[in-house]
């Protein structure tokens, strides 16, 4: 108790509220503008958090994180375009009801529906994380190593389209992080020679990189193929639903935070999933649902109660594996680590007083979302009619200073420019970013536990096989990507089936 | 439409995979030839067999891009297919130069002649060449708004370093 009340002290302090409340405002901001997902902001808010003292700095992160994830239904609704991926199912119903002149209700419904999954999982999440982290607490390295394979190739099989491709950017990812001096023995790698080139590749560089530029390249692609129409957006305020309109819905929000928790949890899945398999499960349970797509208000509630959800899933395996499920906690994670939290069960044992804080936080975001949502709203529909090549060049500034301020250095900034540039190809050829930054978040301690248990255990594999944790986890893992290539090699099957019918029934015509 | 992958799909394939696949040589045999074996599983293993992994990948790629569409449809004419935006390569290309171009340069200037004056340069210069922007109120107002509005949040508000530059310290 003294422990919750000393991190309430810190975390409802002046500085830590007002950054809570910058950080919401950031985040619904870069939501709500089609095309600048949160995960850019929250890539241009972590070296803005170095100089801050480690409560301010979580509250935030997470408030940009919180904020992003509500801030996507507002051009979701308003003009039927998601602000970020999580809000694509909100489209459906909720720019309908726009329309149909009920903007100001599902704008409104939208921010109760979201503060409600993001409470009902932050709960999930307090009650949950310990115990896991506990569990974990037993692991050795190579019960971690396990882990962390498991979660990396959930993350390089499950969310992308293609195997192949998945794995390609998960092992990119993994190959830029032993660059520099090796942590066991000390060897140089891959430095050529160069000082800058030692302590590796910074984390924070690379995230700049293949989030933040690509997007700024694709405003100024768009510009030039002259798709810069400033969008229409008529003025409206957010109108609060009446307390029967929540109860009718009470269960069904219940349901679709339970289902966004769950998802959240898992590594590689994220909003946009648990959004659409909400706003089917509504569907499905409906006592009407012809009336989805057009316009049907619980169309609104399922989506974003879960894809707020998800933000408590998504900190359990996180907060007590150190595993991020997405790049939006991946880069959380950087950010407590620069202010010397390392998620992982130790966290609970080493900081317990900043896990409180980081909960507290949580719940002062959701109301301040909720505040700025309902208070802010005509604000950010100007913020919606401001054209994508201007605001692109405001993130320019945000990308090269976020990068210098890192440590200081013209390095990091031109570093940016460069991996910037390999990453929009890397985009362009289909190859999937989100695995990359998951292998180098991941990868040092993939490498530090596989050495250390074969050195533990004098050179000897079948360590990793040899407790029941450790062979579950590698067995889980070498069933995604078998699940996988069965799945793809049965979908290139019937392509080709297809084809040949094809050209069966187009070869007479020719 | 099924799923077939179409020419553009293909093209990309040989292009990833060809590129990675000389990456990932080029990489292997720089890991061979500077990173010392170790003892047991030593600093070289790891990225070796990463390296060695990428290789197998892009190879599976660039395969799958030769195979793809059995000579479906004849190179080129998935350019100008629905998916592709009207912007051509050599366009793209440039525009990813200058984007990059202009971060770089950012960052030299900030060092330069301080946050301030490069942050107006900067700003002002991309609205006007990169994007053609000619109105002198939205040039003007962005370019001082930017940095005036970045200088007080960061180098006040949050108290970071802010550049003050080598050659002229203005700020």
């Amino acid at each position: 108790m003294d422990l919750l009340l000393a991190a309430a002290q810190v975390a409802l302090a002046p500085a830590a509220l007002v950054a809570v409340m910058a950080g919401c405002l950031l985040g619904v901001v870069f939501g709500a503008i089609p095309g600048l997902t949160f995960t850019v902001a929250m890539a241009l808010v972590v070296p803005m958090s170095f100089s801050m003292e480690t409560a301010p700095a979580i509250g935030l992160l997470l408030g940009t994180y919180i904020g992003g994830m509500t801030g996507g239904s507002v051009s979701a609704i308003l003009l039927g375009i998601p602000g970020t991926p999580s809000a694509a199912a909100t489209v459906l119903d909720g720019y309908q009801l726009t329309r149909r002149g009920k903007a100001s209700l599902a704008l409104g419904t939208a921010v109760v529906a979201s503060a409600f999954g993001g409470i009902v999982s932050l709960i999930i999440m307090v009650v949950s994380v310990d115990m896991v982290a506990r569990l974990a607490l037993r692991f050795g390295p190579a019960e971690t190593f396990g882990l962390l394979v498991f979660g990396l190739s959930t993350i390089c099989g499950l969310a992308q389209k293609s195997l192949v491709k998945g794995l390609i950017a998960g092992i990119l990812g993994l190959m830029v992080m032993t660059i520099g001096i090796d942590e066991i023995e000390g060897a140089q790698r891959l430095t050529f020679g160069t000082v800058v080139l030692q302590q590796g590749v910074s984390l924070l560089v690379a995230m700049i990189a293949l989030f933040a530029v690509p997007h700024v390249i694709d405003a100024f692609v768009q510009h030039y193929a002259g798709e810069q129409k400033p969008q229409e957006v008529a003025d409206v305020r957010a109108e609060l639903p009446t307390i029967r309109d929540i109860l009718r819905d009470f269960w069904l929000m219940l349901r679709c935070a339970l289902l966004g928790t769950g998802i959240g949890a898992i590594p590689g899945t994220g909003g946009p999933i648990a959004a659409f398999l909400a706003y089917a499960h509504a569907r499905k349970s409906s006592k009407r649902p012809e009336r989805f797509g057009k316009g049907e208000m619980a169309g609104v509630v399922a989506p974003e109660t879960a894809n707020n959800a998800v933000t408590g899933g998504a900190m359990i395996p996180l907060l007590s594996l150190g595993i991020p499920g997405d790049p939006a906690t991946a880069i959380l994670l950087s950010g407590l680590l620069i202010h010397g939290l390392i998620p992982g069960p130790m966290l609970f044992i080493q900081n317990p007083g900043e896990i409180y804080q980081i909960y507290i936080a949580i719940i002062v975001a959701y109301v301040a979302v909720v505040a700025i949502q309902l208070l802010g709203i005509r604000f950010f529909v100007q913020v919606l009619r401001v054209p994508a090549h201007l605001l692109a060049v405001a993130v320019i500034v945000m990308c090269a200073y976020g990068a210098f301020a890192i440590r200081n250095s013209v390095f990091d900034v031109v570093s940016v420019a460069v991996l910037g540039a390999l990453a929009y190809g890397l985009m362009r050829v289909g190859i999937p970013l989100t695995p990359i930054i998951l292998g180098l978040v991941l990868g040092p301690a993939i490498e530090r536990d596989f050495r250390t248990a074969m050195i533990l255990s004098e050179g000897d594999p079948s360590v990793f096989v040899a407790s029941v944790p450790g062979a579950v986890f590698l067995g889980l893992a070498a069933l995604v990507v078998g699940a996988q290539l069965l799945r793809s090699t049965r979908a290139t099957l019937s392509d080709r089936r297809t084809e040949e019918k094809r050209r069966a029934s187009v070869t007479p015509s020719e | 439409m099924p799923p077939v992958p179409d020419a553009g799909e293909r093209r990309k394939d040989l292009i990833a995979g060809s590129v990675l696949l000389v990456l990932a040589l080029a990489w292997t045999a720089a890991v061979w030839l500077t990173v010392p074996v170790g003892h047991g599983v030593g600093p070289r293993a790891f990225p070796f067999w990463l390296g060695v992994g990428l290789a197998v990948l892009s190879a599976l790629l660039l395969l799958k891009g030769l195979r793809g569409g059995h000579g479906l449809d004849p190179p080129g004419e998935g350019e100008g297919s629905a998916a592709a935006p009207p912007v051509s390569a050599g366009r793209r290309l440039a525009l990813v130069a200058t984007v990059c171009g202009i971060i770089a340069a950012y960052g030299v200037l900030m060092q330069k002649i301080g946050f301030l004056p490069a942050t107006v340069l900067t700003v002002s210069a991309t609205l006007v060449v990169a994007l053609g922007e000619r109105r002198p109120l939205v040039v003007g107002g962005m370019a001082f708004g930017i940095a005036l509005g970045a200088w007080l949040a960061f180098g006040k508000l949050l108290g970071a370093y802010m550049p003050r530059g080598t050659w002229i310290s203005l700020f």
